[in-house]
């Protein structure tokens, strides 16, 4: 489509474009050779082009339904999880220009960073709990989806790009934990870790790669700023934008197959299509659609409320945004990020804990090494990546809790409630020598 | 056209098919063979063959700097050297559980961490940890003085036996 989208002012006959007019009309031709609409969309048709022509918001279609903006429908889980993620990449690029990844300079630059640069706290304040954030965000977000039963067909492949995304969340957590080279990072990781030696086999080896040496070193120290700062990003954002293109492919939110009666506007018998009336005839056809094998368009079905993505969904986008700046801004003044003494090998502390996402693995790992660190973990997120493909029954799609979908979604809760409770636990509840202390 | 014209056209077609499907599979095959041998080939490189940390073997001296019956703790080297008489050995002070750095006591070792205790040869007496710790080959150089060697491991019990 290339229509003429701006009305431009045509130059008046016989007027040539001397210097002085193309100076005058220079800003209006610079934002038009950028923008081929109108700053604020003035009818429907600039609405959509808003959307459709601007390289960073057709990620949307130009019109979304109303039930996707609903706050109970999604809670905005995922978006939040993106706009933390955002955070964290600008964030953490400025902190990348006074961190240096050695043991021997690490901790002193994070010290520099609370102390001498300016502005260098908060900004370290507002990564480090973007950053755990972000691991609850995205534990939410999936519950949400699961509990929606968005997770079926034919959002199955979404699902799955999810656990993957959710994996990398972790595990960019984790890489994260350990440049700052103080106490609580060495050990952590050193802990963390040591998890993997018992995964049969190769558990040895992946250890070995992941730290480039036996034991958490230099050389663990810059392989973990490699896959932190590089790797890991670079794979989420490319995993991150499939994820939302086919959130699009799918048909856009998981929703009921029969819309409730405020969700869609009725069509009157008058609005019926004409092609409609026609006798349906056996063997005749009446339209293209009949030849090609797939769904033909529905017509006579009532029509779901859509509104225009501009500014309905990017308003809202916008909205929370801000809320999730405003939210990581107050944390980061009102508590600073932990920063212990510096890395000593010969002195750990007791108990040495793994990052608090992984206390509810070490907590299995004290009662049976293999089993609590790679048997059921592993059980556990298999089981995350069959499930839409083990829930194939139709139904309950979009709504909380379905009736139909109880068992799933007990099952789902149960293995989420005690993977919560086991962390507590091992976040809380366990003190020296790993004892069971109460924390009050 | 005639139908000897058709028949030649067909096998003509035929010929550019089967030469269009040989170079679409050689070069999907050469793209996988690639693929894979790039990726093990990076997989070990991604193996480091050196350690660059700390080296694995390290000397510690002549066995006279150990009086017999003393254990020494090195925190570096995170290894206790323990002489019994004439006998010389090099335990790990890696906690066999989750890494943590074990302390020498009197009676053997006590993890920090999570509590695991071990009695003087390694041996797990309590707590979380599945093995007993290492021990690790003592040598003597030429020049006479012990190295111990941290990439090989040897049974537990295992001594270096010296001159008095
Ligand atoms: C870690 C980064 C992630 C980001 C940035 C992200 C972002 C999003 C966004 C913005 C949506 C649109 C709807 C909404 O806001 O809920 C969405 C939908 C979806 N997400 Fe995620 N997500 C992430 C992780 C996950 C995880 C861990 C799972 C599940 C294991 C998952 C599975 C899905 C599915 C199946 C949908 C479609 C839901 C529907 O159709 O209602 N995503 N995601
Ligand atoms: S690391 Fe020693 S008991 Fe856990």
């Amino acid at each position: 489509m290339s229509v003429d989208r701006v009305p431009e002012k045509p130059l008046p006959e016989g007027d040539k474009p001397g210097l002085i007019s193309s100076l005058k009309q220079m800003p209006t031709r610079i934002y038009h050779s950028i923008f081929r609409y109108r700053p604020v969309p003035q009818n429907e048709l600039e609405q959509a082009q808003a959307v459709a022509d601007n390289f960073f918001f057709h990620i949307h279609s130009a019109k979304v339904r109303e039930r996707s903006l609903k706050l109970k429908t999604t809670f905005g889980l995922g978006m939040l999880t993106l706009n933390v993620f955002l955070i964290l990449c600008a964030t953490g690029v400025l902190l990348m220009f006074y961190y240096v990844p050695s043991p021997d300079e690490a901790y002193e630059r994070m010290q520099d960073l609370n102390g001498a640069v300016f502005f260098g706290r908060f900004l370290r304040n507002v990564h480090r709990w973007a950053a755990e954030a972000m691991v609850v965000l995205a534990v939410l977000h999936m519950m949400r989806v699961f509990l929606t039963g968005a997770h079926k067909s034919p959002r199955e492949w979404n699902w799955v790009l999810g656990v993957v995304l959710l994996l990398l969340t972790l595990f960019m957590s984790f890489t994260g934990y350990l440049l700052p080279w103080d106490q609580l990072a060495y050990w952590a990781v050193t802990v963390g870790t040591a998890i993997a030696k018992y995964a049969p086999l190769i558990g040895e080896d992946l250890r070995y790669v992941l730290l480039g040496a036996d034991e958490v070193g230099g050389e663990a120290l810059i392989r973990f700023y490699v896959l932190h700062v590089a790797v890991l990003p670079a794979i989420m954002f490319a995993l991150i934008g499939w994820h939302f293109w086919r959130i699009r492919k799918d048909g856009g939110l998981a929703r009921p197959t029969t819309p409730q009666k405020n969700e869609v506007t009725p069509v009157t018998p008058d609005e019926q299509p004409e092609y409609d009336r026609f006798p349906k005839t056996e063997g005749k056809t009446y339209g293209l659609m009949a030849v090609i094998p797939i769904r033909t368009p529905q017509t006579g079905a009532d029509v779901e409320k859509q509104v225009h993505s501009w500014p309905s969904a990017l308003g809202r986008e916008l909205v929370l945004f801000v809320i999730t700046l405003l939210a990581l801004s107050l944390a980061a003044i009102v508590w600073d990020a932990p920063l212990e003494g510096p890395a000593d090998p010969s002195h750990p502390p007791n108990p040495a804990k793994a990052p608090w996402y992984f206390l509810g693995l070490q907590e299995m790992v004290a009662y049976d090494a293999f089993w609590g660190g790679i048997g059921i973990p592993t059980i556990f997120v298999l089981l995350a990546f069959v499930a839409p493909y083990l829930e194939r029954r139709k139904g309950g799609e979009g709504v909380w809790f379905h009736p139909s979908r109880s068992a799933a979604n007990w099952t789902f809760l149960s293995i989420m409630l005690l993977l919560t409770v086991l962390t507590i636990i091992g976040t809380f509840f366990r003190g020296e020598n790993w004892d069971f202390v109460v924390p009050w | 056209m005639n139908r000897l014209e058709h028949l030649e056209d067909d096998r003509a077609g035929a010929v550019k098919k089967t030469r269009r499907s040989f170079i679409s599979w050689f070069s999907v095959g050469a793209l996988a063979v690639c693929a894979g041998v790039m990726t093990l080939f990076n997989l070990i490189f991604l193996k480091p063959r050196v350690s660059q940390g700390a080296a694995s073997k390290f000397r510690i001296g002549k066995p006279e700097n150990y009086a017999s019956g003393s254990v020494v703790e090195m925190k570096e080297a995170k290894v206790v050297v323990r002489r019994d008489g004439n006998r010389i050995a090099a335990i790990s002070t890696i906690c066999t559980h989750l890494g943590c750095t074990v302390n020498s006591t009197d009676v053997g070792f006590e993890c920090p961490c999570h509590g695991s205790i071990y009695d003087l040869q390694g041996d797990v007496v309590a707590g979380p940890a599945p093995e007993p710790l290492a021990w690790y080959r003592v040598g003597l150089t030429p020049s006479g003085e012990l190295e111990i060697d941290k990439q090989s491991v040897v049974d537990a019990g295992t001594y270096l036996e010296v001159e008095a």
